[in-house]
């Protein structure tokens, strides 16, 4: 990897102000040169599962390394729902006593990302902020569209594990597990960044390739992730995951469903499918078919089947289809059971 | 291969299966013993605690005084012509202390990953951050990617003189009358992916110069052959080339010699005048060091009506790379009594196949046992009893007949449903099995033996460990022959130093060295009783072995042959006096007993056979497989130590799962590119994707010794496609039995819900 400079920043301000474009860089500089494909040569750091494996590979190299993994690593309770900092390690969350009472749908997710030693060094805000897994993107061979280059090689070449959902013109699927279970209990990010924080419901922070080709969510390289805020869940929620490996493999397709329950009635429901799309996939239509509802195995089937109505396969993905649909049966069925 | 192409026509000198007479008659003065001590027992290895623990030390771990870091610059294309290349930027990089560049201008490359150079710097970032200043210029040329693309009638001409050789048929039999006199043919196109070695230890080593003597540190099967190879490469003799492996992740075939990164080691350790590191990254193993070619067949056979199989049609292909063989043998075990074979290699513009772990029994195993089940379906028979119909007869090394009914013992083949399981709900459970067969022979290990006057043993052994517990039974057998324990016994090993033996491959190491450690170590015995038997004032042959102890026994014993001391005779004789084993050894005085021994006929065989079972659980709806349980019923003549024996059918297992359900060479097949050079697309089972594994070791000692590092590995993808034949109704006849496939044809055959 290219050497670096490394930043501990003890707050988000320190941090903020590290990943900022100097006053040399020409303020702004930077920031559109990130929007146009230049990787940012400033970067978070929090446990690095993701971050060196890019540096090593030559697919990211920045100058200056930013971390973040001093900053919030607790887990609050607040307006009926939980405050999970970025900083908190992914085992952390997974065996969160409030955690696996409210948001097993989370926990769920949790447990099932890469491999205990993963689980243990990775954070929840680098889950969410990961890049994609395309081997493609990550193989420094293939100029691909990401990389500001001119064509997405999965469309003619090598598509198993690439996108059902999504019209191009880059066809990853979204790699955060987290990411699908935090949407579908209608969880918000908070956000620091030069002008103070904000707040971005998670349904709107991630982004298509074609409103953002080089990126994954709407973050400027001088933002960081700093809280996932989640409201007061559904009465039942789940997720299910179909790996093709079961120790240590990306999801083929997964799916988190929360339940908002009148009885054993239906009343409103959130469906996200993960590593489908560029994003994690909410499926309204599948949503509003299951509101009014008792769960029965047809009404699983006939969601699921609404769930991956609208997929579009590419030349070698269909049977990711199936794949998604079961996911989304299982999760509801185990929501329902829930 | 094509003007200015830079690299052989043929694969690499490989170790593949060695065959001797199946049951040798007993070695006269040396025989195992009828009844051992510790041979056959369960010995943890000796090294163990060691590896465990990170104290020992692997090629990777080493390090030298101002030790230097090299790299090598690879090919990103399949097929390009070099155009230009200008090292002067990372030649003046910092810590940068040689450079090579190995190809020139108008030359060619015929795969990515081919090396082109290489550098040594002062720390590995050093070397990799200048190796991307080189800046290269190519003429990318057509590449192939694939052997669907090499065998199109317009795919553009790679190759020399083509893209294609075709062998010559093999033919047996009468194959019209044998099509003539089924009752029923299969017929269908089988095929198997290329899996690489993916050994955990990646290839290289630590070359470092005195003068002009070359100490390697190398991570091999064989150190004495790569001593050899670095000599040739190098154009330097022998003599002045030591290569030490002393502890070894993993070769499974593709660490034979120096290759291409041990010679740029050494050459950048010249020009440097210091040491120089070179172990290759995980991408480079999968691009360049070996792979087992993948195996395609077109496949026509015939059975009888009463079950007895009558014809074998095939047509077949693969590829080993770029020039490189992929033929293997088929029809597998079996007896197709009409047969006809036609083979072509096919060339693709990837890295060249090496031997791998049974080179090319698990193609020809997979193709036949699946075409087996089907086949057997077409009769209405069990797959167990139509195999057993269609075996050749018993015989030490065909001994399948009595092995299946004992697997199915314990994988309850009783309760097996006919193909497709008909219970409800997505999950369906199935069970298959398959049989496999190796050489496992080898000849030619010498061995030093000493035997100090404090009792220390030393055994000398120009061998290697690589990851089989091989110094574990070597310690094994020279503990039993002293009457010693396994920790009184030092074994050096891996050093070619030490006295010849041959390379670890074709799983022909025990059958190797086991006869060098009984023979030498008797012979060392021997020369103690002669030099101690003075002192006892008895005659040698008065002398005995006991547990710990030598014995003085009765000289009217009945079977003293000529020499004495038989391990037979150990305990029979009335024990006269009995002398502490450090005792009899202060006897030698300063001079140790020292004595040269080797390989001697009588002790070793050749040819074992094996048979497993699979069950699976496949959910229907995810196309996933979950491989539960593989039985495995093994011989590997005389057990040395049942528990590394046992160890060696788990490897082999593990791998065969990988090979039947998760691991597959990707290429992108536009670029030839490996998309999957990693170890996370690159599937392999992790822990929760191991199923239980149950290993019956037949011992047969009358045999001698017979490797067993290959065998176990052959059946098992073959087994597990049967299972999943019987638990879903679907006939796959490609793997790795990933869930596209498998949805795939469920989909088909309407059954995903």
């Amino acid at each position: 990897m290219k050497t670096f400079s490394y930043v501990n920043a003890t707050n988000e301000k320190e941090a903020v102000a590290a990943l900022s474009p100097s006053t040399r860089d020409g303020h702004g500089d930077a920031l559109a040169a990130a929007r146009s494909g230049h990787q940012p040569s400033k970067v978070p750091i929090a446990g690095g599962m993701d971050l060196l494996g890019l540096m090593k590979d030559y697919i990211v190299s920045p100058d200056r390394v930013v971390s973040i993994k001093g900053l919030d690593q607790t887990i609050a309770s607040g307006d009926g729902g939980l405050r999970i900092g970025a900083a908190v390690k992914i085992a952390d969350l997974a065996e969160h006593a409030a955690a696996r009472k409210m948001y097993p749908a989370l926990v769920t997710a949790a447990e099932g990302v890469g491999t205990p030693q993963i689980r243990n060094m990775g954070t929840v805000g680098g889950n969410i902020m990961q890049r994609p897994r395309c081997w493609y993107f990550r193989n420094e061979e293939f100029n691909c569209l990401k990389k500001g280059g001119s064509r997405c090689f999965a469309v003619d070449g090598e598509n198993q594990f690439h996108a059902i959902f999504g019209d191009g013109p880059c066809h990853i699927v979204h790699p955060s597990s987290l990411a699908v279970p935090v949407i579908a209990y209608g969880g918000r990010f908070r956000v620091a960044g030069p002008n103070g924080a904000r707040e971005i419901d998670a349904g709107e922070f991630f982004q298509m390739p074609n409103a953002n080709l080089y990126g994954e969510n709407v973050l400027q390289p001088n933002e960081i992730v700093t809280h996932v805020i989640l409201p007061a869940p559904g009465q039942r929620s789940a997720s299910y995951e179909v790996r093709f490996k079961q120790s240590h493999d990306w999801p083929l397709a997964a799916a988190s469903v929360n339940l908002v329950m009148s009885g054993s009635t239906v009343k409103s429901a959130r469906i996200v499918m993960g590593a489908v799309a560029p994003i994690p996939w909410r499926v309204q239509a599948a949503e509003r078919m299951l509101a009014g509802k008792t769960i029965t195995e047809g009404v699983a089937t006939d969601v699921a089947n609404a769930a991956v109505a609208g997929a579009r396969p590419m030349t070698g993905n269909q049977y990711k289809i199936q794949i998604a649909r079961t996911a989304v049966k299982r999760a509801v069925l185990a929501a329902g059971r829930a | 291969m094509d003007n200015g192409s830079r690299i052989p026509a043929s694969g690499s000198r490989q170790v593949a299966e060695v065959q001797a007479p199946a049951r040798p008659p007993q070695h006269e003065k040396y025989p195992w013993p009828e009844k051992s001590r510790l041979l056959g027992t369960r010995v943890s290895r000796i090294d163990g605690p060691m590896k465990v623990s990170g104290r020992a030390k692997y090629s990777y771990d080493i390090v030298r005084p101002g030790m230097l870091y090299g790299r090598i610059l690879r090919s990103p294309h399949a097929h390009a012509r070099l155009k230009s290349i200008d090292a002067s930027a990372a030649e003046k990089a910092p810590g940068v202390k040689a450079l090579l560049i190995t190809i020139k201008p108008g030359e060619k490359v015929m795969f990515p990953g081919e090396e082109i150079g290489a550098l040594a710097a002062a720390t590995e970032q050093q070397a990799a951050d200048a190796l991307r200043m080189i800046k290269v210029e190519w003429e990318v040329l057509p590449a192939l990617a694939n052997v669907e693309q090499a065998m199109r009638p317009e795919a553009p001409q790679v190759f020399t003189p083509a893209n294609t050789r075709r062998g010559t048929a093999q033919e047996d039999g009468d194959l019209a009358a044998g099509f003539k006199s089924a009752a029923f043919t299969v017929e269908g196109t089988y095929s198997t992916q290329v899996q690489t070695h993916t050994s955990l230890e990646t290839h290289g080593c630590v070359c470092e110069w005195n003068g002009d003597n070359l100490t390697a540190w190398v991570s091999t099967q064989a150190v004495h052959g790569t001593r050899e190879g670095f000599a040739q490469g190098l154009k330097i003799p022998q003599a002045n080339v030591r290569v030490i492996t002393e502890f070894m992740g993993g070769g499974f075939g593709s660490k034979f010699g120096p290759d291409m990164q041990g010679l740029l080691c050494a050459r950048l350790a010249k020009a440097a005048n210091a040491p120089v590191k070179l172990m290759l990254d995980r991408k480079e193993e999968h691009l360049a060091t070996g792979n087992r070619p993948s195996a395609f067949a077109k496949v026509k056979a015939g059975v009888s009506a009463d079950g007895k199989l009558t014809a074998f049609d095939a047509t077949t292909w693969g590829t080993g790379g770029a020039g490189a063989g992929s033929d293997y043998p088929l029809p597998y075990i079996y007896v197709f009594p009409n047969r006809r074979r036609m083979h072509t290699d096919v060339y693709i513009n990837s890295g060249q196949q090496r031997a791998m772990r049974a080179p090319g029994h698990p193609q020809g195993c997979f193709v036949t046992e699946v075409l087996m089940d089907e086949l057997a379906d077409q009769v209405r028979m069990d797959p167990m009893e139509f195999r057993l119909k269609n075996l050749p007869p018993l015989a030490p090394n065909a001994m399948w007949a009595k092995y299946f009914p004992m697997g199915a013992e314990r994988i309850n083949w009783k309760s097996r449903h006919v193909t497709g399981d008909p219970t409800p709900g997505p999950i369906k459970r199935g069970l298959g099995c398959s049989a496999n067969r190796w050489g496992g022979a080898g000849t030619g290990a010498r061995a030093h033996c000493e035997i100090a006057s404090d009792g220390s043993v030393v055994m000398r052994c120009g061998t290697q460990d690589i990851g089989t517990g091989n110094r574990t039974i070597m310690a094994m057998v020279v503990a039993e022959t002293l009457g010693l324990e396994v920790p009184q016994i030092t074994i050096e090993l891996g050093d070619s130093h030490h006295p010849f033996a041959p390379g670890s491959g074709g799983s022909t190491t025990a059958a190797a060295v086991m006869p060098a450690m009984r023979v030498t170590a008797g012979k060392a015995r021997d020369a103690l009783f002669e030099r101690i038997a003075p002192q006892l004032g008895v005659a040698a042959t008065e002398i005995n072995i006991g547990v710990g102890e030598v014995h003085v026994v009765s000289p009217s014993t009945p079977d003293s042959s000529a020499s004495g001391q038989t391990a037979s005779r150990s305990g029979q004789a009335p024990i006269l006096r009995r002398v502490a084993w450090r005792d009899a050894c202060k006897m030698l005085g300063t001079v140790p007993v020292s004595v040269d021994g080797q390989w001697e006929r009588g002790l070793s065989a050749g040819g074992t056979s094996g048979v497993q079972f699979a069950e699976v659980e496949v959910d229907i709806e995810t196309g996933i497989t979950k491989v539960k349980k593989i039985v495995c019923v093994q011989d590997c003549g005389l057990v040395v130590d049942l528990k590394t024996a046992e160890t060696q059918c788990h490897g082999g297992i593990i791998s065969g799962v990988n090979y039947g359900v998760f691991e597959e060479r990707i290429l992108d097949r536009n670029t030839a590119n490996m998309v999957n050079p990693n170890m996370e697309w690159y599937h392999m089972a992790g822990q929760s994707d191991i199923p239980e594994i149950d290993v019956v070791l037949v011992d047969t000692p009358e045999r001698g010794v017979i490797g067993i590092g290959e065998p176990p590995a052959v059946a098992t993808a073959a087994a597990v496609a049967n299972a999943i034949r019987n638990a879903t109704g679907v006939t796959l006849r490609n793997i790795p039995i990933t869930p596209d496939k498998l949805l795939t044809e469920l989909e088909r055959a309407g059954g995903t819900n």
